[in-house]
């Protein structure tokens, strides 16, 4: 599956960083094609094409802040979590992440 | 105490409760001790600290402190920082300047990545005196 995402949390230093790496480590772990876009406070990083978002077949938005950008993932579907669910249960999110599509399908 | 400039590394430490900890990060990184206490706190309500079990990450960007700091704490003994948050055995708390340097804040935003790595945080939790102070200037010196 190919998983997108933008990470941001409200100081914009901490869980942004650590929720984009626990994420792409859990997606690729369970065999994913997973990017993490960070929001913080240095600005954007690992910032989508419009390739990978066309690809993408769903969206992980980690966010306590409003992500900027978000009508990019206009018709796509996205799941929306605290960044704190990243961090905390990755493994748990990208599982619910795979339930998501299977129902879809 | 054992680090220099933005990481410093506390072994032992004997705090009992997180307001402890918020009253001592304030009192050695700032003049106003109430205001960053407030931050912490008012942090604290959008989102819980707690990153792994036992580990807690208090966080604030604040214009009342002087110098961006990351400051690791082995307790002597684990507390419960709340009832969510029990048995905390490290804490890892960040102070951010208001408006710090880019490249301060890309250094940071890189030890924030490495704590998504298991195998460290256990490596923090369970390491030696000497090893744990070494692992955080190793991680200074790596990216200085």
């Amino acid at each position: 599956m190919k998983i997108i995402g933008v990470a941001a949390c409200t100081v914009g230093i901490a869980h942004t960083y650590i929720a984009q790496e626990k994420l792409e480590n859990a997606g690729k772990k369970a065999g994913h094609e997973i990017s993490i876009e960070t929001q913080g406070t240095i600005g954007t990083e690992n910032e989508l094409s419009a390739k990978q978002i066309q690809e993408a077949d769903i969206v992980i938005l980690a966010a306590d802040v409003k992500v900027s950008g978000r009508d990019r993932f206009e018709g796509k579907r996205v799941i929306q979590v605290p960044t704190e669910v990243a961090v905390k249960s990755p493994n748990k999110l990208i599982k619910k992440v795979e339930e998501v599509m299977a129902q879809k399908q | 105490m054992v680090g220099k400039n933005l990481f410093q590394s506390y072994f032992d430490s004997h705090f009992q409760t997180k307001e402890d900890v918020y009253e001592w990060i304030a009192e050695h990184t700032s003049q106003q001790r109430l205001t960053v206490i407030d931050q912490f706190e008012e942090r604290e309500k959008a989102g819980s600290f707690l990153i792994a079990e036992h580990v807690v990450l208090p966080h604030i960007e604040s214009e009342e402190v002087e110098e961006s700091q990351i400051m690791m704490f082995r307790l002597a003994k684990p507390f419960d920082w709340d009832q969510e948050s029990t048995d905390v055995q490290l804490i890892i708390a960040l102070v951010l300047k208001k408006d710090e340097e880019i490249g301060t804040k890309k250094k940071i935003s890189l030890f924030m990545r490495s704590l998504a790595d298991e195998a460290f945080i256990d490596e923090l939790l369970h390491a030696e005196e000497t090893t744990f102070h070494q692992k955080i200037i190793q991680f200074q010196e790596e990216r200085s």
